[in-house]
C-alpha cells in the first residue's frame, strides 16, 4: 500500500527496550529506546513508539509491519515463571521427560545439577494406547480413559496440556484424539500436541520441545493478543511480525502456537543483519562477532548464510556447559556464545595464573570503573586503562569512568599478586579474553568448514569494535567489518529477516524400499499446512516452496541434509537422490560410501514468502569532506606491537565521511562504542557510513 | 638439538600460552567430527585427541575425552614415544597400534600417533585414540584370550618418512568386516594428527618459541602444584576399601585397595586383589590405572585440564597377573566390568577422610550394555545395541542423579530409534520407584525396561538373540556414612531370572524386564528432613511404605500429608536406639 511506508523494529530485553524505525521511502533510519517493563512488556513497547512519534509525527498510522523480538519466553522459562502444566503420553513412558539421554555433561564433575523437568513427575501421567514404529495401532486409544486422564489433570488445576505419544509422528490419530478431549472438556486451557509441535523421531527430545511449548504457551499468548490489542488501539493497522529463533519472522497466532520456535528470536538480530550485509557486499565468509556485557556471540556466515541447527538448550544450569540444559528441537541459528565481555571478571586462578571471565559482574555492579560498587578488575577496566575507551565519552559522555579507581583495582587484584608490572596486567586482560575468544572462534569455524584466514569480521555490540582488531590478529583474519552504530547495525536484521517457516515430519524408510509417491504426499501436505500458516501473514503474495531430506547412511546415529529440486518428488529416480546424498555427504566428511544404503528420517519444507528489499541508507556527505574536521584530537593508548603506548588519532565517527581514508594508529568513537585500529592497519568509511579495515594492507 | 632454556614465563603468558594448547586439541577434535565415519565417533564422541612434549609428557587433552581413555592415554603414549630413540624419528612417519596393554585396554581403541618436527627438530608427538566399533574377532565377553578378540595391530609404522606402507592398511583391511568404515576412520585419525601438528608449529612460530620445553615445564609443574595442594589438605595415612564384584561363573572377584596418602603423594596399591580370568572381564594396568585417576581427579581438580601433571602426584602398584593388572594374553573385552569399579573403591577408601568429595556406590558401575540381534520375517537381518546407566550414588550434600552410565559415561538409545532399527516393542522406560538407596541424601533412582517380542505378523524369525554385558545382580550399589544400598540390577525373561551375563535366546511372545540398579544413599535415612520425603513420595520416587519403614517418615496416602506423630514415634525411638552413625 501505498499510504504506508514505515516499517518499525522492536526488541524487548532484559534491561532496554530498542526500536528501530524504517521510511522505505526515503530509506532513513531512526531508533529508541527505553527501560523494559517486566510487569506488562506492551507498556515499553506503547512508549517507545510515544517517543518515536515526537520526531515522526503520526507514523503509527502508515505503519506496513510490526517486527517484534522479545526474550520474555526464555526469561519465563530460566526462571520458572511459565504455566502449570500437564503431560499426556503413552503408558510406561511418564518418565521419558526426566531421563533424558542418560549423559553426563561433565565427565569429571560428579555432583554435577542437571536441570529439573518443566513438569514434576506427578504431573506427567499416562494413556494405555501404542502405535508400532510403522505407524500401525498396537493398541487403540479409549476416548474414555482419555477423558478421565484429562479430566484428572484438570482437576490439579492444570492451565496447559502437552501430549506427546510414543511413535506418534508416524501416526497422529491418538494425539489428535486426546486434542480435541481437551477442547471439548476445558476450551480455556491450552493444548501441544507433538505431531503439531515437533512431528520428528527420539521421543525425548520430541516430548522436551512439546512440554517447553506447552508450558510458555499461555502466556505468550496472552502477552501477544494484549500487544495487538493495543497497537490497535493506537491506530496500527499494519502487520504484526513474530521474530524466529531460525532467523525468520512468523505471525502472531503462529507463534502463540508455537511459542518454542521464538525462544532465542533476541540475538538472532545481529546475524540476519549479518547475513544482510554478507550479501550486500558479497562476503564470501563473514565472522558476525557481538561482543556485549555479559557474553560474546558470533556465528559464521557464508555466503550470506548463517548456518541453522537443529537442536538447541534452554536454561543451562551451568552456563556455558554444553548438556547442562534443557533441549529443544526447533532450528535455531548456529551461534556461538561464550563468557566473554566488557563486565568479564579478572582474577587470579587457582594456579597462580590470570584468569578472565566467564564470571561476569554483569550490569550492576559492573566494572570498578562504573563506579557503581565493583571492585572486580573487569575487561573494560582494562579497557579504559589502556586507553582505548575516553572515561569521559562512555556511551557519548552520558556516564563518566572512574580511571583511578579501575588502575588501583588492577593493581592490588592483578598486577600484585601476579608480580607483573602493571602494564602486564591491562594488557593481559584484554589479550587473554581475545585469546578465549579467538580459541573458540577457531573450534567454531573449523566445525562449520572456514577458514579463519580468509573470514571478514563484522563487528557489533557495545565491547566487539574495541576488540575486534585484537581478535583478527589472532585468527589471522585479513578484515574488519563495523556497520554504523552497533545498536541500528543489528536491529537492521529485523527488515531483513526472511518471513518463512519450517515444517517437518520424520518417516523413516530406505531408499530402496522408498514409495516417492507416498514421499510426494508427505511434501504436499507439510506445503498446505505452511501455506495455511503463512496466508495469516500474507494473504495475496507468492509462497515460495524449498524441499529438503534428512538422510543417512542405514544404521548411521545422525543425519545430513540433502536439498531436493523444485517439483513433483516423482520425477527424480533412486539415483537421483543417491548421488545428491552423496554430493553432500562428501562435501560435509570428506568422503561417501556408495556401497552403504541409505535412507530417509526426516522430510521438510521451508515455505517462504518474498522478500522486502532494504535500501542501505547513505551517508550523507557533508559540507567538510576533510579529515582534519573528523579527529577529534589524540591519545595515548597502548599497542601490541610496540609493546607500549603510543599517540592514537581519535576520529568522531560521526564526521567521517564516504570515501574517507586514513591509517592505524587510530581510535574512532561513537557513542555506543568505539573501534581500535592498530598501527598495521588503515581504515576507511564507505557509501553507507560501514568503516573497513584492512589489517593486510597496511602501508598501501 | 639445542633448545633455548630456562625460560620463564609471567603468570599472563603462560595462560594465554596454555589456552593455545588446550584449543589446539579442540581444533583437532572437532576436526574428527568431519572426516570420521562411524557414528560411535561423531555422536558418541567415543574418542580422544592428545599431544605431548619432544619427551612424550602430556600436555593438552581434547576437552570432551571420555575417562577411560584420557586417563589411559596421559602414560600409554608416553610409554610408546619413549620406545624408541630420539633420533629414529623422522618427519613423515606416523604410528599405528591397538596394543590393549599399550593403551586403553581393548583392541577396539586404535591409536594413531606421529612425531611433530619445528625448524628441523624434533618438538612434540600428536596422538589420537579413537574407538573403532568394529575390529574383527568373535564379539563376546567369554572368549578366552585376545586373539579370538579380533585384530591386534603391534606397533608398527604406517608411514615411514611420508611414504604410506600399504601392506599394514591392507592387513587391517582384511581381518575386519566393515573395512571402509575401518581404514575410513584410520584415515581420520591420521587427519586429526595433521591438524594438531600444524597448529602447534604455528603456535611456535607466533610465540617466537624454539621448544615447547619450558612451557611444558611450567604448565606442568603449575598443575602437579595445585592438584599438590589439594591432596595435601587431608591427613597422612594409609586408608583400605575391598571391592567384590560378581562374575558369570566362579568365585567373586576380589578388589583389595590400599590408598596411601604421603604429603601430596598418593599411592595406591591394589596387592591381594583376585587373578585374572579366562574370560574378557580382564583389566590392563593403563585401564586400571585410568579409573583410579578418575576418582581422584574427581575429587580433587575436577576442573583443571588434563596434563601430565594430574597425574605426578598419584602411583599405582598393582601385582601382574591380576584382574586389574593382566597378562597377555588375556582375553580383555568385557574390561568395563570390571575396571568401572576402581572409581568407587577408591571412593570408599578416602571416604572417611573427604566425605565431602565422594559419592556412595552408583547402578550405573558398571556400564551395561545389550545386545539385542536376529532376523525379521522377511529374513533381514537386524542388530541394536544399547548402553545403559543405573542410579548414581548419593554426596553428603546432595541426592543421586537419576540413571546415568558412571564413572563411564555414554546416553542411551531412544525407544523410537531402537523400535525402528527392530521388531521388537520396548513396553515400558520409567523410573523404577524405592530403587534409590535411602539416605539423609537419596540414591539415584534406577531405571525398568520391559521389551516384548511380538508374536503377530510382525514375530521375527527365532531365535531373538540378547547378549547382556551388566553387573549388581548379586551386589548392589553400597551406601556410605550409614546410607542404604540402592536396588540391584535385575533381568527376567517371562517373569523368571534369565542368564544375567551371557548369551539368551529369545522367542516371539517373550517379554524380557531389565532393571538397571539404583545408586546407593549417602547418610542416616532418618535424618532425612520429613518434608523432602513427603516430596518424594508426592512424586512417586518413594513409595509410602518405605518413607515408613526406610525414611520412618509417615505420609498419609491421598493427602500426603506427613503425620508428625507417628513420624516422631518411630524416628525418636530408632534414631535413638541406632546411636549416631
Amino acid at each position: 500500500m501505498a499510504d504506508k511506508y514505515y516499517r518499525l523494529g522492536c526488541d524487548i530485553g532484559g534491561t532496554f527496550t530498542d526500536f528501530v524505525l524504517l521510511n522505505d521511502r526515503t530509506g532513513e533510519i531512526k531508533t529508541g529506546k527505553c527501560l523494559t517493563t517486566p510487569q506488562d512488556p506492551s507498556d515499553a513497547v506503547e512508549e517507545g513508539i510515544r517517543v518515536l512519534e515526537a520526531t515522526t509525527p503520526d507514523f503509527v498510522a502508515k505503519l506496513d509491519e510490526l517486527i517484534h523480538g522479545t526474550t520474555l519466553v526464555i526469561n519465563s522459562i530460566i526462571e520458572r515463571k511459565g504455566a502449570r502444566t500437564g503431560l499426556i503420553t503413552t503408558k510406561g513412558f511418564r518418565d521419558v521427560l526426566e531421563i533424558a539421554r542418560e549423559m553426563r555433561y561433565a565427565p569429571y564433575g560428579i555432583f554435577a545439577e542437571f536441570p529439573k523437568p518443566l513438569i514434576p513427575r506427578r504431573y506427567r501421567v499416562e494413556v494405555d494406547e501404542r502405535i508400532r514404529s510403522d505407524g500401525s495401532v498396537i493398541k487403540a486409544l479409549d476416548p474414555e480413559e482419555a477423558t478421565e486422564t484429562v479430566r484428572a489433570l484438570l482437576a490439579m488445576g492444570v492451565e496447559s496440556i502437552a501430549v506427546c505419544l510414543i511413535n506418534s509422528f508416524e501416526n497422529p490419530a491418538h494425539e489428535l484424539t486426546i486434542e480435541e478431549i481437551v477442547a471439548r472438556e476445558a476450551p480455556a486451557v491450552s493444548v501441544s500436541i507433538s505431531y503439531r509441535v515437533l512431528p520428528q523421531i527420539k521421543e525425548y527430545e520430541r516430548t522436551s520441545t512439546t512440554v517447553t511449548n506447552a508450558y510458555v504457551k499461555p502466556l505468550t499468548g496472552r502477552y501477544l493478543s494484549k500487544l495487538a490489542g493495543r497497537l490497535a488501539s493506537i491506530g496500527f493497522k499494519g502487520k504484526l511480525f513474530i521474530m524466529l529463533s531460525s532467523g525468520g519472522v512468523t505471525s502472531v497466532e503462529t507463534a502463540a502456537e508455537f511459542p518454542v520456535r521464538i525462544i532465542e528470536s533476541g540475538p538472532t538480530a545481529a546475524v540476519i543483519a549479518g547475513q544482510y550485509y554478507g550479501k550486500h557486499f558479497n562476503i564470501s565468509e563473514m565472522f558476525c562477532f557481538d561482543m556485549g556485557g555479559t557474553t560474546a556471540k558470533s556465528c559464521l556466515i557464508q555466503k550470506g548464510v548463517a548456518g541453522v541447527v537443529p537442536t538447541f538448550e534452554v536454561g543451562r544450569v551451568q552456563r556455558f556447559m554444553k548438556g547442562s540444559g534443557l533441549t529443544i528441537q526447533v532450528p535455531v541459528v548456529d551461534l556461538m556464545e561464550i563468557g566473554a565481555g566488557g563486565g568479564s571478571i579478572a582474577k587470579v586462578s587457582k594456579m597462580g595464573t590470570l584468569q578472565v571471565g566467564p564470571e561476569s559482574s554483569g550490569a550492576a555492579p559492573g566494572p570498578i570503573c562504573y563506579g557503581r560498587g565493583g571492585a572486580d578488575p573487569c575487561v573494560t577496566d582494562a579497557d579504559l586503562l589502556l586507553g582505548y575507551l575516553d572515561p569521559d565519552y562512555f556511551l557519548g559522555g552520558e556516564m563518566k569512568l572512574d580511571k583511578e579507581g579501575a588502575r588501583r583495582g588492577v593493581e592490588e587484584r592483578i598486577a600484585k599478586p601476579l608480580g607483573v608490572s602493571f602494564i602486564q596486567a591491562i594488557w593481559g586482560i584484554h589479550d587473554l579474553i581475545n585469546e578465549t575468544m579467538a580459541g573458540a572462534a577457531k573450534t567454531h569455524i573449523a566445525e562449520k568448514g572456514g577458514n579463519p584466514k580468509i573470514v571478514t569480521i563484522a563487528a557489533f555490540g557495545g565491547a566487539g569494535p574495541v576488540h575486534a582488531y585484537g581478535l583478527a590478529k589472532k585468527l589471522g583474519s585479513p578484515r574488519l567489518l563495523v556497520p554504523p552504530n552497533a545498536g541500528v547495525g543489528s536491529a537492521l536484521g529485523f527488515f531483513t529477516a526472511p518471513r518463512a517457516f519450517d515444517l517437518l515430519r520424520s518417516h523413516k524408510v530406505s531408499l530402496t524400499n522408498a514409495a516417492f509417491g507416498e514421499i510426494e504426499h508427505i511434501f504436499r501436505e507439510l506445503e498446505a499446512e505452511a501455506a495455511k500458516i503463512l496466508e495469516k501473514e500474507a494473504a495475496h503474495e507468492t509462497i515460495r516452496y524449498e524441499r529438503s531430506l534428512d538422510m543417512r547412511f542405514v544404521g548411521q546415529g545422525s543425519e545430513v541434509s540433502v536439498p531436493v529440486p523444485a517439483g513433483d518428488f516423482t520425477g527424480l529416480t533412486k539415483d537421483d537422490v543417491r548421488r545428491s546424498f552423496d554430493e553432500v555427504y562428501e562435501k560435509l566428511y570428506g568422503r561417501t560410501y556408495p556401497d552403504s544404503e541409505a535412507e530417509f528420517i526426516n522430510f521438510k519444507v521451508r515455505a517462504t514468502l518474498p522478500e522486502k528489499l532494504l535500501q542501505l541508507p547513505r551517508l550523507e556527505a557533508g559540507k567538510d569532506q576533510s579529515l582534519d574536521a573528523a579527529v577529534k584530537g589524540e591519545r595515548l593508548a597502548y599497542s601490541q606491537i610496540v609493546r607500549d603506548f603510543i599517540p592514537y588519532t581519535v576520529y568522531d565517527r560521526y564526521k567521517l565521511f564516504p570515501g574517507a581514508r586514513f591509517h592505524g594508529p587510530a581510535i574512532i568513537e561513537e557513542r555506543e562504542s568505539t573501534l581500535i585500529v592498530g598501527e598495521d592497519a588503515h581504515a576507511s568509511t564507505d557509501e553507507f557510513g560501514f568503516l573497513w579495515v584492512d589489517l593486510k594492507g597496511a602501508g598501501a | 638439538m639445542k633448545p633455548v632454556t630456562g625460560r620463564t614465563f609471567d603468570p599472563i603468558t603462560l595462560e594465554i600460552l596454555w589456552r593455545r594448547l588446550i584449543s589446539i586439541v579442540d581444533e583437532a577434535d572437532s576436526s574428527v567430527a568431519r572426516t570420521a565415519f562411524s557414528s560411535l565417533l561423531r555422536d558418541a564422541h567415543d574418542y580422544t585427541c592428545m599431544f605431548t612434549d619432544r619427551k612424550g609428557r602430556e600436555l593438552a587433552q581434547g576437552s570432551f575425552a571420555t575417562p577411560g581413555q584420557s586417563g589411559a592415554m596421559a602414560i600409554g603414549v608416553k610409554n610408546l614415544v619413549n620406545s624408541f630413540p630420539v633420533d629414529y624419528y623422522q618427519p613423515g612417519d606416523v604410528f599405528i597400534t591397538n596394543d590393549p596393554w599399550a593403551l586403553a585396554g581393548h583392541l577396539n581403541d586404535v591409536c594413531v600417533w606421529s612425531p611433530i618436527f619445528y625448524k628441523e627438530q624434533l618438538a612434540a608427538f600428536t596422538a589420537c585414540v579413537f574407538h573403532h566399533s568394529d575390529i574383527g574377532g568373535r564379539v563376546s565377553s567369554d572368549n578366552h584370550d585376545v586373539f579370538e578378540e579380533g585384530l591386534f595391530i603391534p606397533l608398527v609404522k604406517l608411514y615411514d618418512k611420508g611414504v604410506l606402507n600399504q601392506s599394514v592398511l591392507d592387513m587391517i583391511r582384511w581381518n575386519v568386516r566393515t573395512p571402509d568404515e575401518v581404514v575410513g576412520d584410520i584415515r581420520s585419525q591420521i587427519a586429526a594428527n595433521h591438524v594438531c601438528a600444524d597448529k602447534v608449529c604455528q603456535m611456535l612460530k607466533e610465540s617466537g618459541l624454539d621448544s615447547l620445553d619450558d612451557l611444558a615445564d611450567q604448565v606442568i609443574s603449575l598443575t602437579e602444584k595445585s592438584i599438590r595442594e589439594e591432596i595435601e589438605k587431608i591427613p597422612d595415612g594409609l586408608y583400605r576399601a575391598k571391592g567384590i564384584i560378581e562374575q558369570m561363573k566362579g568365585d567373586d572377584l576380589i578388589i583389595q585397595a590400599a590408598v596411601e596418602i604421603k604429603g601430596s603423594d598418593i599411592i595406591v596399591n591394589l596387592d591381594g586383589s583376585s587373578g585374572q580370568v579366562n574370560w574378557g572381564g580382564n583389566v590392563v594396568f593403563n585401564f586400571t590405572y585410568a579409573y583410579v585417576f578418575m576418582a581422584i581427579k574427581s575429587m580433587f581438580a575436577p576442573d583443571i585440564p588434563n596434563n601430565e601433571g594430574c597425574a605426578r602426584p598419584i602411583k599405582l602398584t598393582v601385582p601382574e597377573g591380576t584382574v586389574v593388572n593382566c597378562k597377555f594374553p588375556a582375553a580383555v573385552a568385557a574390561r568395563m566390568g570390571v575396571g568401572h569399579f576402581m572409581t568407587e573403591v577408591i571412593y570408599r577408601a578416602l571416604s572417611d577422610v573427604v566425605p565431602q568429595k565422594v559419592i556412595a556406590g552408583s547402578g550405573g558401575t558398571p556400564a551395561a550394555m545389550n545386545v539385542f540381534y536376529g532376523k525379521r520375517n522377511d529374513a533381514r537381518p537386524w542388530h541394536s545395541v544399547i548402553i545403559r546407566g543405573g542410579g548414581m550414588g548419593a554426596g553428603a550434600a546432595n541426592d543421586g542423579n537419576y540413571v546415568f552410565i558412571f564413572p563411564a559415561n555414554g546416553a542411551n538409545t531412544p525407544v523410537e530409534i531402537f523400535e525402528s532399527d527392530t521388531p521388537l516393542i520396548v513396553e515400558k522406560r520409567e523410573l523404577l520407584t524405592d530403587s534409590g538407596g535411602p539416605g539423609r541424601m537419596k540414591g539415584g533412582l534406577g531405571k525398568r525396561e520391559l521389551f516384548k517380542i511380538p508374536d503377530d505378523k510382525y514375530a521375527p524369525m527365532p531365535p531373538v538373540n540378547l547378549g547382556i554385558q551388566a553387573g549388581r545382580y548379586v551386589y548392589p550399589a553400597e551406601g556410605l556414612f550409614g546410607g542404604k544400598t540402592g536396588s540391584k540390577a535385575q533381568f527376567l525373561v517371562n517373569g523368571v531370572p534369565g542368564n544375567a551375563y551371557g548369551l539368551t535366546q529369545l522367542k516371539p511372545g517373550d517379554a524380557v524386564t531389565i532393571d538397571a540398579p539404583g545408586g546407593g544413599g549417602c547418610g542416616n535415612p532418618f535424618e532425612r528432613e520429613p518434608e523432602m520425603v513427603q516430596q518424594d513420595v508426592m512424586e512417586g520416587y518413594v513409595s509410602v511404605e518405605r518413607a515408613r519403614t526406610e525414611y520412618g517418615v509417615v505420609i498419609t496416602p491421598g493427602t500426603y500429608e506427613i503425620d508428625w506423630e507417628e513420624t516422631k514415634k518411630i524416628r525418636g525411638s530408632r534414631v535413638t536406639g541406632q546411636g549416631s552413625s
